[in-house]
């Protein structure tokens, strides 16, 4: 069957099919992504912290334009190659857009693989402190969970005796790993008493399982499914009650609307209570004898005396010293910190040396002290440069981020200003893709610090869970990187398997290579925009 | 647009210009966001900033879509429809920009809105 239109163009459009089509996605393309720039818009509006303006190292997003633009260029000559019948041109030429946006994807890797091991905690007082978390150890040995892997000094540590799962919400994996971490530790989790219910109307109550019973999913799904049964059973019993009494209202009170009954009508309780089935909302578990169990941070409400997981597991036990430990501390912000004490009519500098940080840690001290003369130095030379206004105030002054925010780059600046060792242009480079080079500056550069947990307020990696700019930043260049292997991958589908086409009919395969390059036109378009508001705003 | 063999040939020189000039306009944004000497506004980021940023990038995507996208010599009912899509965006930055001014002051609307008393002789936040 010969399709129509798919070289001449249809009388009524002036356009081939595919051509009409694709501009149809790109017009619904560019209302998504105008969507999530939209709500960029509103995110950065309406933020109630500093939004960390210029945040991410230039240098990989520039080269990324470069790749993207540069492929733009590419996929059009490789449609004038078709156009001009030159198959080995368009090869070549398709080839090099194939190539960089393999480029452009790796290297959005890189970046995204540095966000992901980036740590950063939010104090109490609202200093956010950034950097990367170390392994526990053991003299010069890492430790090992159980699992084999080594563990980040971000846990929390919980004495823990006893367990309660909600028997709807527990998270399988999580109860296999309290069962893996209990055996490890030589201790057992058990049922704490009996668990009998009522499972059928009219039968006794029979015991489902005893205290004792050791934990498992296999023993939580039999409780939840006999939970769940008696949820349907008894919620169907109390509808058809309610059902019989409105009925019977009804009937009573002929002539009269539904809301003029409707305060008298209620469940029989009294009627329906000997058919109602058991329902286990809970179920409580003891450990034997307690053990010292570990959370992921973000997993816990952690509390002394009963935490909650996520899933409403209530862990019952002392918590442990559970110290955030920053194995190099990397930046300092106070911004935050400033932006609240600005709110509450305070000194954002009286603020910044009564925190936790510059009370604690000498070297935060030492580093704080130390921005403040390049603060002044950079006031200077605004003021020497640009003078003062008519109001009498320097026309220029230094940004919230210059004052009170100490990045790697000026901690690097700091050690290199004391002895430490400049790596040069080519470490430069590679500090921008792979972020600080911790082995190469070492701990003088970075130190280490110790945070207590009763101190931290908030910590994540740069993920989209640490503040709505990381998570505005993944959703939209997450997004484009999808349309990025999307485009590549039909690109390359042109590139590999458009021969046989290019021989029959090779106006059809220009006209498919035109499509995909507008479609490839319209990924760059985004990117034009991604870049300066992500990278440089 | 370009659609005989000859024709193309013809603007290919176009396409490599316009490469070129969208090479040269992303070094422009980077050196207005970096360089000192090119700081327009306040100094560091501002509205300005923001401005010149954003136009550097409407004048590269413009040139993207009429001259790669070909929507300098395309028919009607292309523009209708991509130009239809536009409404909705504009629609959704109209709906932010409302929110933005609510005259009902939120204090956790940080933005412009903060009902904030000034700082103790300190500069303010930008």
């Amino acid at each position: 069957m010969e399709i129509p239109y798919i070289v001449t163009p249809r009388k009524d459009t002036g356009l081939f099919n595919s051509k009409i089509a694709i501009w149809l996605f790109l017009a619904s393309e560019v209302m998504l992504f105008g969507g999530f720039f939209s709500a960029y818009v509103f995110l950065r509006l309406g933020a109630d912290y500093p939004w960390p303006e210029r945040t991410l190292p230039v240098l990989p997003g520039l080269i990324n334009t470069f790749v993207l633009i540069g492929s733009s260029v590419t996929v059009v000559f490789a449609w004038a190659s078709l156009k001009m019948r030159q198959w080995g041109r368009f090869r070549l030429f398709m080839g090099i857009t194939v190539a960089c946006a393999a480029l452009f994807m790796v290297l959005k890797a890189l970046e995204y693989n540095v966000k992901f091991h980036h740590q950063a905690v939010r104090l109490k007082d609202y200093t956010v402190i950034e950097g990367h978390l170390g392994y526990e150890k053991d003299g010069e040995e890492y430790v090992k969970d159980h699992h084999g892997n080594k563990i980040e000094e971000n846990r929390i540590q919980i004495e823990t005796s006893g367990l309660t799962f909600n028997t709807v919400r527990y998270h399988k994996e999580w109860v296999e790993e309290l069962v893996s971490q209990a055996e490890h530790r030589k201790s057992r989790i058990v049922l704490a008493a009996d668990v009998s219910a009522v499972t059928g109307e009219g039968k006794p109550a029979e015991i489902l399982a005893k205290a004792g019973d050791p934990l498992s999913v296999d023993l939580l799904d039999r409780i939840r499914k006999a939970h769940l049964d008696a949820r349907a059973h008894n919620g169907s019993l109390r509808t058809a009650s309610l059902r019989e009494e409105w009925a019977k209202a009804k009937n009573e009170n002929p002539g009269k609307r539904g809301w003029q009954i409707a305060s008298g009508v209620n469940i029989d309780t009294a009627a329906i209570a000997p058919r109602l089935l058991t329902e286990i909302a809970t179920v409580a578990f003891k450990v034997e004898p307690p053990a010292h169990f570990d959370f992921k941070p973000r997993d816990i409400k952690e509390a002394d005396g009963q935490s909650r997981l996520r899933d409403d597991t209530l862990v019952d036990g002392k918590l442990l010293e559970s110290p955030m430990g920053f194995h190099f501390v990397d930046a300092i912000d106070f911004r935050h910190l400033a932006m609240k004490a600005v709110e509450k009519g305070q000194d954002p500098m009286v603020a910044i040396s009564n925190s936790w940080l510059i009370k604690n840690d000498a070297f935060a001290r030492e580093a704080w002290e130390w921005h403040k003369g390049e603060v002044a130095k950079l006031e200077k030379e605004l003021i020497d440069g640009y003078g003062y206004g008519k109001d009498g105030k320097p026309k220029r002054e230094p940004t919230a981020k210059e004052r009170y925010r100490i990045g790697w780059q000026e901690l690097a600046k700091k050690a290199e200003s004391e002895g430490a060792p400049n790596l040069g242009f080519g470490g430069w480079v590679i500090e921008q893709f792979k972020g600080p080079n911790y082995d190469a500056r070492g701990g003088k550069t970075f130190p280490s610090l110790e945070v207590p947990r009763e101190e931290v307020a908030f910590a994540s990696k740069f993920t989209p869970s640490w503040n709505t700019y990381y998570a505005i930043y993944f959703t939209i260049t997450g997004l484009h990187g999808l349309h990025v292997i999307g485009g590549a991958l039909v690109l390359a589908y042109y590139l590999f398997f458009g021969r046989k086409m290019y021989e029959t009919n090779p106006e059809w395969l220009a006209n498919r290579v035109e499509v995909g390059g507008l479609f490839w036109h319209f990924v760059d378009l985004i990117w034009i925009f991604a870049f300066p508001i992500f990278y440089l705003m | 647009m370009a659609d005989t063999p000859e024709a193309v040939r013809k603007s290919i020189r176009t396409y490599l210009l316009i490469g070129a000039i969208l090479f040269g306009g992303t070094i422009l944004t980077v050196l207005v966001a970096t360089q000192p000497m090119l700081d327009v506004g306040h100094h560091g980021f501002d509205a300005m900033d923001c401005l010149l940023g954003l136009a550097i990038a409407l004048t590269k995507a413009t040139l993207v879509a009429a001259v790669f996208m070909h929507l300098n010599h395309e028919k009607k009912a292309v523009y209708w429809i991509f130009g239809g899509s536009f409404v909705f965006v504009v629609a959704l930055f109209g709906l932010t920009a409302l929110a933005k001014s609510d005259p009902i002051r939120d204090p956790l609307f940080y933005g412009g809105h903060s009902t904030t008393p000034a700082p103790l002789a300190s500069p303010t936040l930008r």
